[in-house]
């Protein structure tokens, strides 16, 4: 379970992104944050995982805080969580393999890692990870060769390759196209549900939102103005949340594909 | 370097074997060995280095210390040497700029270019020293003329090969533009091209400038006027607290110079509001990456 | 023009003309002319220049035609050079590498390493290669050793400053989510940024052979070892023709490497 507790951050500048966020996410569940930019989705994800430390309050996940753990301490609850960028952060220049290899390095340990002799079991574990998400055949193949949809399913393999107990998605389909959209989004989905990975997503299009979160929270101005299920939240709980009325952009557009 | 599984399941793709980079690696290997190998250096008096290093260290630094009285007399060398690399790099800047034209494959015609690029790049092979020790002061005696006249010959080179690289990728437009007016050939050049590749070819010269402050320091050693001389001299009579004097002066100076140089160079890149085209531009050691991009002076960059 | 009379919009009034430009002339020229003066300069005289230039041809004479029986005297201390600059290439290289991560703001573990790192590098390339070579040559008498040891300085030194530079505008990306899974320092530079900058480190590595070949002919003449020394003994000697056919030697020698580096520049990225 990952808990916030009066969690604030604000930035050198003066800028708060997070103010006072208390909220708690039971173990196994998929939360979609949505909010306009800058409304603290990016901060709030970050904050799981201590890439954006925290200025005021804590957060705790499986009860260990973020705030105050120790840097080996700290890499050991990362390895514990995998993330998911939008602009995937793949090495470009090396292996689909490798890439997700990137997974293992916790434990995989300092020394075998810098040598590149990863163990069997290692390999193993990234293989099937490549497989779950059904692009195992583009193991050896170089990352940049990839689809940007294609290229997502590596970040997902990579993270999954952790053997997390929680999945951070920031905007993990903002650079795809509608239908590859879904089918990231239903990995996720597939994933949450039959391997039971607590998974926080964040998402600007409204729609995906309401389709595929189970639970839905809106951010507005580092403060959580929305807490609903993906069926309550309809266009007026959207409006509220950004504070102007919706556009097109806030859209996908496109109807999830059948079957 | 890609770990792989040692028995691919079934739809698990095998992984691809390194015969490429193997040879590579292995001829690498071989090159170091054979060197190596079949080096001619005695190296009993290896151990014994730290220890003579240290004890010149000491006395260069700390134990007689730089020998401060000499300050005015380094110094004195050292604007020597920034003299000869001044002047030098004017030569060659000035020479440069036209020859720069003429090796551009989009202004003058394909084989004068070729001719120029050629002539450049054997300039640009010999090493200043070589050309001072060689040629120059055979002709002019010692001294710090023929010095100067070596690094603008050799800079030339480089200057001039930098400079026609430059030429060659401008935007073809404004001389389209130019042409198109009725502009005369001098005219499409001052007016089409140079706006261009100006500032760009401005940077160079003071990069080469910087580069050109090290050339003249090793030109001293053979005679050619400056702190080398003075530095040789020091510590061929072993007056090691001089050349620590010497070094001190040396390393302020020209990183003094660096920085100003370093400075004014972006400055004249960010001048236009082009976009630079990354750091190439404002590091002119990361030209080494364009595809043909050679190397410069013995000094280093 | 029509005769409306709509606004026609402000002309504007003609920029003031910066003085950055005058002034900077006017302190160019300046440098300039007391660097070629006598009495601060160097007293470069054009005339002068010209009256040698003449009488310097019949020098010039002498360089001809090339001593070609000298050839095979030349072979050992070329192959010296060549040794030379590969075993310093190779060493200092594979130093520069560690050297380069820790100069980097971006793969440091901490502000004091990063810091001692930039100045030591700085400091190490503001100093001729020759200056090392001299103080190794007093530490270590004569020969090849001394000269190695000031290229490898002199490789590290220079290899270093332009990967950490790299290094510094890779991709934060992948490290970002190398750091997300909990990798630790070491890990993430290995694979995180190491894959990103491997191309610019070959080129850079290749640049500072060429460099070495260049550098090692040059060490020699204050008693470092390789084509150096024979160059010493034969100008002292006022053999010109021998001299040219060292030069064409190491020109041909500075093509045929630089061939074969941008093949392999070609070939590796």
């Amino acid at each position: 379970m990952i808990e916030f507790e009066q969690a604030s951050v604000t930035y050198p500048g003066g800028v708060q992104a997070l103010k006072n966020l208390t909220l708690q996410i039971p173990a196994g569940q998929m939360m979609v944050i949505v909010g306009l930019s800058g409304a603290g989705k990016s901060t709030l994800i970050r904050a799981v995982n201590g890439l954006v430390p925290l200025t005021d309050g804590d957060v705790t996940v499986d009860g260990v805080s973020v705030r105050h753990a120790r840097p080996k301490q700290l890499r050991e609850i990362r390895s514990r969580i995998g993330m998911i960028f939008q602009t995937f952060n793949l090495v470009r220049r090396t292996t689909v393999l490798n890439n997700v290899l990137m997974g293992r390095l916790h434990d995989a340990g300092t020394l075998r890692s810098m040598l590149a002799m990863y163990k069997h079991e290692d390999v193993e574990i990234a293989m099937q990870a490549l497989e779950r998400v059904g692009i195992v055949e583009k193991a050896y193949v170089r990352a940049s060769n990839l689809s940007g949809g294609q290229q997502q399913r590596v970040g997902i393999a990579r993270a999954l390759a952790q053997q997390p107990k929680i999945i951070l998605a920031d905007e993990p389909v903002a650079s795809l196209d509608p239908p590859t959209s879904h089918v990231v989004m239903r990995d996720l989905q597939r994933i949450n549900r039959e391997l039971k990975m607590t998974t926080i997503i964040n998402l600007h299009f409204l729609d995906l939102a309401k389709v595929y979160g189970e639970r839905i929270i809106g951010m507005r101005n580092g403060e959580l103005v929305y807490d609903g299920t993906g069926a309550q939240a309809d266009e007026h709980v959207f409006r509220d949340i950004y504070g102007r009325s919706l556009t097109a952009d806030d859209m996908l557009g496109a109807p999830a594909p059948a079957g | 370097m890609t770990a792989g599984a040692t028995q691919p399941k079934e739809g698990r793709p095998k992984r691809p074997a390194p015969t490429t980079k193997r040879i590579f690696t292995l001829i690498f290997v071989a090159i170091v060995a054979w060197a190596v190998l079949t080096i001619d250096v005695r190296l009993e008096r290896l151990p014994d280095m730290p220890a003579a290093l240290a004890n010149i260290f000491d006395r260069m630094f700390l134990r007689d210390g730089p020998e401060w009285s000499y300050l005015p007399d380094a110094v004195g060398y050292m604007i020597e040497s920034v003299q000869i690399a001044w002047l030098g790099t004017i030569i060659g800047a000035i020479l440069s700029l036209p020859l720069g034209f003429f090796g551009a494959k989009n202004v003058s015609s394909g084989l004068i270019s070729n001719i120029v690029r050629q002539i450049l790049n054997g300039i640009r092979a010999i090493p200043e020293v070589l050309v001072a020790v060689v040629v120059f002061i055979p002709m002019v005696g010692l001294g710090a003329y023929p010095g100067t006249l070596a690094i603008g010959v050799h800079s030339v080179g480089t200057l001039g090969k930098l400079s026609a690289e430059v030429i060659e990728g401008i935007d073809p437009g404004p001389v389209e533009a130019a042409r198109a007016a009725g502009g005369r050939p001098l005219q499409i050049q001052r007016w089409g091209v140079l706006p261009q590749v100006l500032p760009e070819i401005v940077a160079f010269w003071l990069y080469r400038f910087e580069i050109n402050i090290r050339a003249s320091a090793i030109l001293g050693a053979v005679g050619a006027g400056g702190v080398g001389e003075a530095l040789v001299q020091s510590l061929q009579f072993r007056r090691f607290d001089r050349a620590g004097m010497l070094i001190i002066v040396i390393v302020v100076v020209t990183i003094l110079i660096d920085t100003a140089s370093g400075y004014l160079r972006r400055r004249i890149i960010e001048g236009g509001d082009r976009p630079s085209k990354g750091a190439a531009r404002e590091q002119p050691e990361l030209a080494v990456l364009r595809p043909g991009a050679q190397a410069d002076a013995p000094g280093g960059p | 023009m029509t005769a409306a009379t709509a606004s026609r919009g402000v002309r504007p009034s003609r920029p003031r003309r910066s003085l950055m430009g005058p002034i900077a002339l006017l302190v160019f020229l300046a440098i300039t002319w007391w660097a070629a003066s006598d009495e601060f300069g160097i007293d470069f005289d054009v005339p002068r220049l010209l009256t040698n230039l003449t009488r310097g041809a019949s020098i010039l004479a002498e360089f001809l035609p090339p001593a070609w029986d000298f050839l095979p005297r030349t072979f050992g201390p070329m192959i010296q050079t060549i040794q030379m600059a590969v075993i310093a290439a190779a060493i200092g290289c594979g130093t520069a590498l560690p050297v380069a991560f820790l100069a980097s703001r971006v793969s440091t573990p901490n502000r004091f390493v990063f810091l001692v790192d930039r100045g030591v590098l700085s400091v190490v390339r503001a100093l001729p290669d020759i200056l090392y070579a001299l103080v190794f040559v007093a530490a270590l008498g004569v020969g090849p050793l001394p000269g190695i040891l000031a290229l490898i300085l002199f490789n590290i030194a220079v290899v270093a400053k332009l990967l950490s530079e790299t290094v510094d505008g890779v991709d934060p990306g992948p490290i970002e989510a190398a750091r997300a899974a909990g990798s630790g320092k070491a890990q993430t530079v290995r694979w995180a940024i190491f894959p990103q900058v491997l191309p610019n480190y070959v080129a850079y590595s290749l640049y500072a052979f060429e460099l070495n070949i260049r550098a090692s002919a040059v060490i020699g003449i204050v008693g470092a070892g390789g084509i150096g020394n024979l160059i010493n003994a034969e100008r002292r000697f006022f053999n010109y023709d021998n001299l040219t056919v060292i030069l064409i030697e190491i020109f041909v020698l500075v093509f045929v490497v630089e061939m074969i580096s941008i093949f392999l520049r070609r070939r590796l990225v």
